[in-house]
């Protein structure tokens, strides 16, 4: 059944989308990633205008990222504080993030932006998710055999301490620079304008070996940020780009809750290593088919761009 | 109606022109089967007739039936490679592009009609008029003033054929020749048909009669193309009342994720 949606103005089946809906919630419930990095890049893949598939897979991430950060709202498993400076942050990266959208779009130049901006971070996440998890298994493995111990890693201090403009976090026990907070976010921000990303794949790592927050409160303190960054982003697209598609949004909205859900439970019962291995494998898979499309030759060497009058071609 | 005296008249100096004395007034008579194309959530696309009469046709006489679009603006930008990758170069500011444009006739264009008829009326893919005027300006050529030359030169053809070729992709442009049929007593039918990307607005049909090479008579009716119920209320909400339609996108997920958050927390 194909379902015509309004503001993508193009055809769709409607089971395809509530599908992949389903299965890339299913798969971030699972991991606990957002799954934005894999659903926009899908939604490009099937005809989908990229402008529209960034701009409604970020409302989409405020709907998968809302559950979640209330679950640790209530049990108060964030850093309200560092929550707040990352948004502020965030909210500089987004309204930049968005205008630079506007000026891409108008220079003709977005889709060679947003696929590059995806070639770039799903290559290095891919890899280093790869990369973790094959030593993970390895490691498991020689345990097995020979019952070696990790070795704890020594805290240094780095150039981060260095920096000027200190504030006392007490939730996470640190005193640090807000330079590196606010500069985090800010990227977090324009990602999610750029890539219609939560951004929680750069911010977690960060969070954790950049700022060094406890572990126990960086979900709950990424999601936080993420929800308030996504819903600003959803809504500055929709005032200056028009490019948030309600049905589409609905559909995606629909699945992805539900895929989460079931994934979260089936998340509990899993062998890890396997299946980061197996996500860092089709991270790869998505990114190596844009790449494919970036220097592949086109299938026509001009693109027409309607210039009056909205909408995208 | 007028269209069709002026057609007349700028006959009247040609050598073309047909006798008058032998043939009876032409006329042509046309509807169609549906004027107005409404795109709700199920579109996927439309078809319907274009039908009509032609009184006094004559052996060997053509009628075309050309649909255009509403216009709009448009670049086309050229894919150079730049360090491996295809990036999106040189763009050229069409203006006043036609968002839809098809062409059928009861036999190819070039076996019944004189090339500077098409070309004046812009029937068809080789006469279709695609300008770029921030690189034309008027010159006098072989003593005559006005000719439209463009600077770019022959590059210019590849970025019309581009358009042509891309359209054509999307079923926008359609070229289709045996496309009209012509029936017992001057009675004619051709099919149209409007792909899923077709552009909201208004569409003009014009069908011609073609004799000795040049068209004799024409007629145009209109076409409405536009979004209608929720679609239509989504789209016009979207681009009216923007910021309102972002709060509501934020609200809608807000609530989806609080509600999927409660509902599987109780089980």
């Amino acid at each position: 059944m194909d379902i015509y949606l309004p503001i993508a103005e193009v055809s769709v089946n409607i089971f395809l989308i509530l599908g992949l809906g389903l299965a890339v919630g299913f798969l971030s419930g699972m991991f606990g990633v957002g799954g934005g990095f894999l659903m926009t890049p899908i939604l490009i893949f099937i005809g989908i205008p990229p402008p529209v598939a960034v701009a409604t897979q970020t409302n989409q991430i405020v709907a998968s990222s809302a559950s979640g950060a209330i679950a640790h709202f209530r049990r108060k498993s964030l850093d309200l504080k560092m929550g707040l400076y990352l948004l502020a942050g965030g909210v500089v990266g987004s309204i930049g993030g968005v205008q630079l959208f506007s000026f891409l779009q108008a220079t003709g130049q977005i889709n060679l932006v947003i696929s590059l901006c995806y070639v770039g971070f799903l290559g290095i996440i891919g890899g280093l998710m790869f990369v973790e998890s094959a030593g993970a298994l390895w490691r498991r493995y020689r345990q097995g055999k020979a019952g070696v111990t990790p070795r704890a890693r020594r805290r240094k201090r780095g150039i981060i301490d260095a920096l000027p403009f200190k504030a006392r976090f007490p939730v996470s026990g640190l005193y640090i620079s807000l330079i590196p907070v606010i500069g985090i976010g800010a990227l977090v921000g324009l990602l999610a304008a750029l890539m219609g990303v939560g951004g929680g794949f750069v911010m977690v790592p960060a969070m954790i070996y950049i700022l060094r927050m406890p572990t126990s409160v960086v979900i709950g303190t990424s999601l936080f940020q993420i929800l308030f960054v996504t819903a600003l982003t959803t809504f500055l697209q929709a005032s200056q780009n028009q490019t948030v598609d309600l049905v589409l949004a609905a559909l995606l909205i629909v699945g992805g809750v539900i895929g989460a859900q079931f994934g979260a439970r089936a998340g509990q019962r899993i062998r890890a290593e396997e299946l980061r291995a197996a996500l860092a494998l089709m991270v790869l898979g998505v990114c190596l088919k844009l790449a494919f499309d970036l220097v592949s030759d086109p299938a026509d060497m001009f693109e027409l761009m309607e210039t009056a009058g909205g909408g995208a071609s | 109606m007028i269209r069709a005296l002026l057609i007349l008249l700028a006959l009247g100096g040609t050598a073309h022109a047909a006798p008058e004395d032998e043939i009876e007034p032409v006329g042509i008579v046309a509807a169609l089967t549906q004027e107005v194309v409404e795109i709700r959530s199920n579109f996927t696309g439309a078809s319907f007739l274009v039908y009509g009469a032609v009184t006094g046709l004559a052996e060997g006489d053509d009628i075309v039936v050309v649909v255009r679009g509403p216009q709009e603006d448009l670049r086309v930008m050229r894919k150079i490679r730049t360090l491996g990758i295809w990036i999106n170069r040189a763009p050229i500011a069409f203006d006043d592009i036609y968002g839809y444009y098809a062409v059928a006739s009861t036999r190819s264009l070039s076996q019944f009609a004189t090339f500077s008829s098409l070309r004046r009326e812009g029937i068809g893919m080789e006469h279709l008029r695609l300008s770029a005027p921030a690189h034309e300006r008027e010159e006098t050529r072989f003593g005559v003033g006005g000719v439209v030359v463009t600077e770019l030169g022959a590059e210019i053809v590849d970025y019309r054929r581009a358009i042509v070729r891309n359209r054509a992709r999307e079923g926008l442009y359609v070229e289709s020749p045996g496309g009209v049929e012509i029936l017992d007593g001057g009675l004619f039918r051709a099919g149209v048909r409007l792909p899923p990307v077709t552009p909201v607005g208004e569409y003009a049909l014009d069908i011609y009669l073609f004799r000795d090479g040049v068209p004799v008579a024409s007629r145009r009716t209109t076409l409405e193309v536009r979004k209608a119920g929720l679609e239509q209320a989504i789209y016009d909400f979207a681009h009216e009342h923007a910021p309102f339609y972002g709060m509501v996108a934020v609200i809608i997920a807000l609530i989806a994720g609080w509600s999927a958050a409660e509902i599987f927390r109780r089980r």
